[in-house]
């Protein structure tokens, strides 16, 4: 049974990860994009924390309360593994600084076409025949 | 502090102050351009005293983060190979630091440009230096968002923003692409440090390293036993992670961000992102198929085999693709931008062979590519920064107003299609030599896209120097960038000259040392017993 769930909780997070590479590569609104990514990076998150899970029972934190050999008995027995845990507060970090600055392309292209839909947009680009500065 | 620790340390110290100081200093620009070039100039300093340390020692250099040993901390751990591509790195940020004061003096918001550039360097010198694979996914991001905010520089223009967004979407799902390898190696080894990853894949022949100490928790910690599948794991990560490396290295089919985004960026930019920041995803590719599962037998070689055979034929594939793109471009830019995806392709098809030969041919390969492209993007960005405008019939005759210029882009030219005596051809004579032993088409395929990629720039040159110009235009040669092209351009003419003893001194020491595992496992238990004794 346990196995069952298991499996049953990896595979949906495969197919969340599908479909949202699935939302970033068809869908025409770049808004849309945006979100089926955050949604693809939350579920890579996901799925990190869960290889620290332990199926055990009592499952505790990983937090040791005082520094002695009995807690750090029952520590060693009960705890998940922290180390995905910090490795996915890093990677959240890291995606809110990437998905701020994609956000911002979104807010200047809406200024500078006045439209966030691909299709229109692929029409409005003109090839620049050299505009720089 | 270490110098190790040092060198990335320092540009990212540098860039954090960097909004504040131009507010005491009100934004002056002769200051902040001091500020700059006295923060790229101190990590110049700072990598070459480490290329030195590097050189001169039989084993890595460590480095560990807050004294905390190898597989518990982050340790930065660095060899050869590294320094050799650190020390290439600061050399060129230092000279495109000087270009870009005059390429920019008609453009607001110099403090932000130096703030994201010297991010930048921080991150690549990071990508480079590190000995943990978590820490390698940081300083990967840390370069990329710095890259994609660079290439949006030119705000108000359609056309880079557009770039800049395409860019930063494809890279955030090749890094997070990456960060799920990372999890898989995290689950199934229990690491994600690369030395101790290289110690449980070849752990019964790497069962002879001792630990002298007699600490038995390190013992049971360094040899516990994967706990997965590792030869699944190892496939899935691997494919994960290849991925990621392909896309941050734009190898067909995950090409199609950079002609864009290379070109929108400032030229000084697009001569960073062509010359350094693809070289991450090469660097990151020889570090795991070289130095992490250098050597591995049985399933898990098959694995390997796989992966090199795959990369090679994209590789191929990117060569001859880049190559046949170039010859159709109007816009100089995009031009150039071809030229290093078809680069890419010939790294990707050297590394992927997986001998040393081919090694050695990566590894000059990719630093004579980084020069010489790099002083290709800056000659044309003279050119471009005279007329403002991309577009090669505009930039007709404009080559006998500007002879320094011109003769810069006359030798990055001829270096990067590969003419004696430049350093180009050398290294593309290295890579010929390991590709006939691989395969003869291989060899053919890189003689082909040369002489494809001879006639586009040929193309470009002839308009430059005897094209009839379109109107009029009084340009002045601006020295301070034509003297960086200038020596850009007799450091090709220079590495040419001496390639034989480059090769010698410099190349084989370091593809030996990055093959060589056991001296990378070694040098951090070595470090982890003695802190602990």
């Amino acid at each position: 049974m346990i196995a069952f769930i298991w499996s049953v909780i990896i595979l949906t997070l495969i197919a969340t990860i599908m479909i949202s590479l699935y939302g970033i590569s068809r869908r025409p609104n770049l808004v849309k994009k945006l979100i089926a990514l955050t949604i693809f990076g939350d579920t890579a998150n996901l799925l990190v924390v869960l290889l620290g899970y332990r199926l055990i029972y009592p499952v505790a934190p990983p937090i040791l309360p005082s520094l002695s050999k009995e807690a750090l008995q029952t520590f060693v027995k009960t705890a998940v593994d922290p180390l995905p845990q910090a490795l996915v507060i890093t990677a959240v970090v890291i995606g809110m600084a990437v998905n701020v600055l994609i956000a911002f392309a979104i807010v200047q292209i809406h200024r500078l076409y006045g439209t966030v839909d691909t299709r229109e947009l692929s029409k409005k680009l003109i090839q620049v025949e050299g505009g720089e500065q | 502090m270490d110098v190790i620790g040092l060198t990335p340390i320092i540009p990212i110290l540098f860039a954090f102050a960097l909004p504040l100081t131009s507010i005491l200093i009100k934004g002056n620009r002769k200051l902040i351009q001091a500020y700059a070039l006295t923060g790229t100039g101190l990590t110049l300093v700072s990598s070459f005293k480490l290329f030195q340390l590097a050189y001169a020692s039989e084993n890595p250099l460590v480095y560990t983060f807050g004294k905390w040993i190898a597989p518990i901390g982050i340790v930065y751990e660095v060899d050869k190979l590294s320094a050799l591509i650190a020390l290439i790195t600061a050399a060129l940020m230092f000279l495109i630091a000087i270009y870009s004061y005059r390429y920019l003096e008609h453009d607001e918001g110099l403090e932000w440009y130096y703030t994201l550039y010297l991010g930048l360097e921080s991150g690549l010198l990071g990508v480079l230096l590190t000995g943990d694979a978590f820490n390698l996914f940081v300083m990967i991001e840390v370069t990329s968002i710095a890259a994609y905010a660079l290439v949006m520089f030119y705000r108000d223009r359609g056309d880079s923003v557009t770039a800049g967004f395409k860019y930063g979407l494809i890279g955030a799902i090749g890094t997070t692409m990456y960060f799920i390898a990372l999890g898989i190696l995290y689950g199934a080894f229990g690491t994600v440090n690369f030395a101790h990853l290289a110690m449980k894949i070849h752990l019964p022949a790497a069962s002879f390293i001792k630990v002298s100490s007699g600490y038995v928790t390190l013992d049971v910690l360094l040899k516990a036993e994967p706990t997965w599948n590792i030869i699944l794991a190892s496939g899935v990560a691997l494919a994960l992670a290849t991925w990621a490396f392909l896309i941050k290295a734009a190898i067909v089919p995950n090409h199609f961000w950079l002609p864009e985004a290379h070109p929108a960026a400032p030229s000084p930019i697009s001569a960073i992102l062509s010359g350094l920041v693809v070289n991450v995803g090469v660097y990151a590719m020889i570090r795991f198929l070289y130095t992490v599962y250098s050597d591995v037998s049985g399933e898990l070689a098959h694995v390997v085999n796989v992966l090199s055979a795959v990369v090679i034929a994209l590789g191929a594939v990117s060569a001859l693709f880049g190559a046949f793109m170039m010859t159709i471009q109007k816009d100089v830019k995009r031009l150039i931008a071809y030229s290093t995806i078809m680069h890419m392709g010939y790294l990707f098809m050297a590394v992927g062979v997986g001998s040393s030969l081919g090694l050695q041919a990566a590894v000059f390969h990719l630093i004579n590519h980084a020069v010489a492209k790099a002083l290709l993007f800056l000659a044309a960005g003279i050119f471009i920064h005279a007329v403002g405008s991309r577009n090669v019939e505009n930039l007709a005759g404009l080559g006998r107003k500007m002879p320094i210029a011109t003769f810069s882009l006359a030798i990055a030219t001829l270096s990067l299609v590969g003419v004696p005596p430049f350093n180009v051809f050398f290294s593309k004579l290295a890579l010929f030599n390991a590709l006939i032993e691989e395969n003869f088409g291989l060899a053919l395929v890189l003689v082909i896209s040369s002489a494809i990629a001879l006639f586009a720039y040929m193309k470009v040159f002839y308009i430059i120097w005897f094209g009839k110009p379109r109107k009029e235009i009084e340009v002045k040669e601006p020295m301070s960038m034509s003297l960086v092209v200038l020596v850009l351009a007799l450091t090709c003419l220079a590495i040419g000259l001496l390639a034989p003893v480059i090769l010698d001194k410099f190349i084989a020491p370091a593809a030996e040392q990055t093959v060589n595992y056991q001296v990378y496992i070694k040098a951090i238990l070595e470090l982890a017993s003695k802190t602990l004794s």
